[in-house]
């Protein structure tokens, strides 16, 4: 179905990318399909579920619920930004060994959401925490590992 | 031991935490992927009169529909063949399948879709199980007795697929002997396996006749089989390759859109992907089997239980599916972890018009758990026992057998119990009114199936593992560090990765508690073996007795003499020019003795009275795992297994309405948030298991069970009205509260 195009210039985890895309795509679906950055997962696309989380201009998003071309001139982090290098940041460090990871479907934008919540609060209670991913839903944790690491990570930084 | 026990992150966490795993749609196959399209059912029970896709056919953009007239006519199933791919003649499900489109593009194949038409005759459908085996109810199955069954299948009737009778002893002398007989019936209804990666395939078809599948699933081998099965094709032209899985919990193991990937990729001749959308997903695969569950028990006075009479009416959904075997299952496990000496039990496998239920994580457990622990609770009440002594008196032992006569070992129901009630006591009980505690005892009995493995010695010294096992939950660190253990190295130096059905010798599948009894049993053997193999080498170079060699610190040494020793490297390079040449071995097992795995849960909540909230205020759980390969994927499985649970037990609930599922999206159909998740306090009871490798027992399916027989009884401890309907919602206490007064105020 061709529809409008846009052309839209886009910072993703520091690097520009210029692109056209029709006027409905979904951020989610410009960083996986257009920009091949397959780490933000698709979990039910209704914005319910939390597995397309990223950080647009330093809030928390669901990538499925933002067109792509409303990103246009701003700045998007996405879990292949947050490792510096190949230094893992404190957030990926705790996970692995808390193993707040367990299928790893929900972690990409769980770790968006960590880090979204840190950037904010850097020392946030147990409270805070589990507020902080609430909308991040994980069938294969229980959360407890998680909110740990969220923890764990928060001493370390 | 040095390894196992240990510990440490999973061999993949790195690839996880940084987005690099490549889940089910993250594959990329090369070059232009067409985007497939299900086209479903909308009625519950219909005849097909037409079925017409030239409109569809002709959209521009369009590369291939398929439907019944595709593919074979074939009639498959495990148990019973009463499941067709594609609906030829009738539809029996909301979901049915009825035709797949591939387009160039997402909107292109919906649009496809919309215009495929469909005739239909509406039948009178039925969906709970209880009213499909009444006498006139709508018959789901017309040509039923002709379908070929398995052996094990008995007495179908209608829409009853299989029916299960276990009788031991007598079970009215049982009731004779008894001071008191208590009869309640309980219901619990469908619920979703809700993993966050929907179903999805890739299918590649290529010009020698052979299809590709990359695919999240939890069972390779079996999914090959079936979809060579379903497409007519010979087993090996079918390659399955597993992804990563975004969770599975029993839901990705039967074929769902598979078969339509393939043949659409046949037709149109090009790579076709099919994701399923959230709402896709809740209403056409596999989730766990809504129970009608009748339980009379007769006891005396101090408790103990002289005779069960059970009646499990399970809805199996629209095809037997899995439903045969876990009706056979919940028979055997029905009477809960007792020793109970009189003992009649009727379990029925029923159609309704509802999607096919599959294997959810400790399938028929929750359900069983639910009935028989609320009424143990029930009965401990009346007769004024304390709910730890009445589970002690009747707990099963070692040299007890199931209802079906198996003998059991290592069965530790009686420590595992009275650890869960003593870490509840450890703490005070909150301070107000309306609180309350309750706990609950289950049993799940660990398989095993038929598994192989290979283990390598690298040339640089490290190993390798080749195996055909998913990793679903931290089953392939616990591979390596059996290895690791055998071989004297550590974690890092034991290389496992998950090969398809091609190139992995047959493996077992990723459910069921057996992964790793199984897959590590095969490990084991291979270990040992290479072990052997590296130590004949070695004496060569070493000249010593193998039988006097050691393995330890990446070399193998002699005993006594540390220093006369010899790098793994150096064996694994000199073995290239040594008479037995490169060291590999690949072992094999099969009939496993199932043994046993309880789990005791406690709970302490809150309920307010006014809104029928209850607030998890302590959760206790409890589990006898044998040894412990890897604590933290053990704890890590058990937390997660209770918030499944404890979601069962408080919030999920498929419902349906004329047919349709009410709820097939995730605000309403409600699994727990981290807002929702109480602390989990997990404590392991570890004795090795003489079934299992280095005494490991299976771990996943038991956490699951307890829940929601646990807050049943906590709310009854808190508030004093019983429900025996999942999940207990708010609204349910707030009825039961208010008929309560009703009744007291006549």
């Amino acid at each position: 179905m061709a529809g409008e195009r846009i052309a839209i210039t886009v910072t993703v985890n520091g690097e520009d990318y210029r692109e056209e895309v029709p006027a409905t795509r979904s951020l989610l679906d410009f960083l996986r399909d257009d920009l091949a950055l397959t780490g933000t997962k698709e979990g039910c696309g209704e914005g319910e579920c939390g597995a397309c989380s990223v950080i647009l201009d330093g809030r928390l998003v669901d990538a499925c619920l933002v067109f792509a071309a409303e990103a246009d001139g701003r700045r998007v982090e996405t879990i292949e930004g947050l490792a510096d290098g190949g230094d893992l940041h404190p957030l990926q460090r705790a996970f692995a060994a808390t193993g707040a990871a367990q299928c790893g479907y929900c972690t990409p934008g769980m770790l968006m959401a960590c880090k979204a919540l840190l950037d904010g609060n850097p020392s946030p209670t147990h409270d805070e925490a589990a507020q902080g991913i609430a909308g991040n839903l994980c069938r294969c944790t229980g959360y407890g590992t998680i909110i740990q690491a969220v923890m764990d990570a928060a001493e370390e930084s | 031991m040095r390894v196992v026990g240990q510990e440490l992150p999973r061999v993949e966490i790195f690839e996880k935490v940084t987005g690099q795993s490549v889940f089910g749609a993250d594959v990329s196959p090369g070059g232009q992927v067409l985007h497939g399209k299900m086209v479903l059912s909308p009625h519950a029970h219909a005849r097909i009169t037409a079925v017409r896709t030239e409109r569809a056919e002709g959209l521009p953009g369009v590369r291939a529909v398929v439907t019944a007239a595709d593919v074979p006519a074939v009639r498959y199933g495990k148990f019973v063949r009463d499941e067709e791919y594609f609906a030829s003649t009738k539809v029996r499900y909301v979901g049915d399948r009825i035709a797949a489109v591939a387009a160039v593009d997402e909107e292109t194949a919906e649009e496809a879709a919309r215009l495929i038409e469909v005739d239909y005759e509406v039948l009178p459908a039925v969906t709970s199980g209880l009213e499909a085996m009444e006498p006139d109810a709508p018959l789901i199955h017309d040509s039923y007795a002709d379908y070929w069954t398995q052996p094990s299948v008995e007495d179908r009737r209608g829409n009853v697929c299989n029916h299960k009778q276990l009788l031991r002893g007598d079970v009215e002398a049982g009731f004779a002997e008894a001071d008191r007989i208590f009869e309640h019936r309980f219901h619990a209804p469908m619920v979703h396996q809700t993993y966050i990666e929907p179903h999805t395939a890739l299918a590649r078809f290529d010009a020698s006749g052979r299809a590709t599948v990359w695919v999240p699933t939890q069972a390779q081998f079996p999914l090959r089989d079936a979809i060579a099965e379903i497409l007519d094709m010979p087993m090996t032209k079918v390659r399955v390759i597993p992804t990563e899985i975004g969770g599975g919990f029993g839901g990705k193991i039967s074929p769902t859109v598979e078969p339509a990937a393939v043949a659409l990729a046949r037709k149109a001749r090009g790579p076709v992907r099919i994701v399923m959308g959230r709402g896709e997903d809740f209403q056409t695969t596999n989730p766990r089997h809504p129970f009608h569950l009748r339980y009379k028990t007769g006891v005396k006075l101090d408790g103990t239980i002289t005779a069960r009479e059970i009646e499990v009416v399970l809805g199996t959904g629209y095809s037997s599916g899995s439903g045969v075997m876990i009706s056979q299952g919940a028979a055997v496990r029905a009477p809960g972890p007792y020793r109970i000496p009189n003992l009649k039990i009727d379990s029925y496998c029923v159609y309704t018009n509802t999607p096919t239920c599959g294997a959810y994580r400790g399938p028929a457990g929750p359900q069983l758990a639910f009935a028989s622990e609320s009424q143990i609770d029930i009965i401990a009440r009346e007769l004024d026992i304390d709910p730890l002594e009445i589970r002690l008196r009747n707990a099963m032992e070692d040299g007890d057998e199931t209802p079906a006569g198996l003998p059991l070992k290592d069965v530790h129901v009686r420590e595992t119990v009275r650890k869960a009630a003593e870490a509840m006591d450890a703490a005070p009980r909150a301070e107000g009114a309306n609180i309350g505690r309750g706990m609950a005892a289950a049993h799940w009995l660990v398989g095993g199936m038929a598994s192989s493995a290979g283990v390598k010695l690298n040339e640089d010294g490290t190993f390798a593992i080749l195996t055909g096992l998913v990793d679903l939950s931290g089953a392939s660190t616990s591979l390596a560090q059996i290895a690791a253990e055998v071989l004297g190295v550590s974690l890092d130096d034991v290389h496992v990765r998950t090969a398809d059905t091609d190139f992995a010798p047959h493996s077992t599948i990723s459910a069921g508690s057996q992964a790793l009894k199984s897959m590590g049993g095969a490990v084991l053997l291979a270990a040992r073996d290479v072990k052997r193999q590296i130590q004949q080498v070695a004496s060569d170079k070493l000249e010593a007795d193998p039988g006097d060699l050691e393995l330890g610190e990446h070399k193998v040494f002699v005993k006594g003499s540390p220093e006369r020793s010899v790098s793994l490297r150096e064996v694994g390079r000199s073995a290239l020019e040594h008479e037995r040449g490169p060291i590999v071995s690949t072992q094999s097992v099969s009939r496993l003795i199932p043994h046993p795995a309880v789990a005791a849960h406690a709970a302490e909540v809150e309920v307010d009275p006014e809104t029928g909230h209850v607030r998890i205020l302590r959760y206790v759980a409890v589990q006898d795992v044998g040894t412990a390969v890897n604590p933290l994927s053990v704890r890590g499985q058990i937390q997660g297994g209770v918030m499944q649970g404890l979601g069962q037990a408080l919030s999920e609930a498929c419902t349906f309405t004329d047919g349709k599922m009410d709820n097939p999206n995730l605000l309403d159909y409600k699994i727990f948030s981290a807002l929702d998740a109480p602390p989990v306090e997990v404590h392991l009871i570890q004795h090795p298991c003489a079934t299992g490798p280095l005494g490991a027992k299976g771990v996943g399916e038991p956490p699951i069970i307890p829940p929601p027989a646990v807050i049943a009884n906590a709310v009854h401890d808190a508030v004093g009205v019983r429900i025996h309907e999942l999940p207990v919602t708010p609204e349910k206490i707030v009825r039961a509260l208010q008929a309560r007064r009703a009744e007291r105020q006549p």
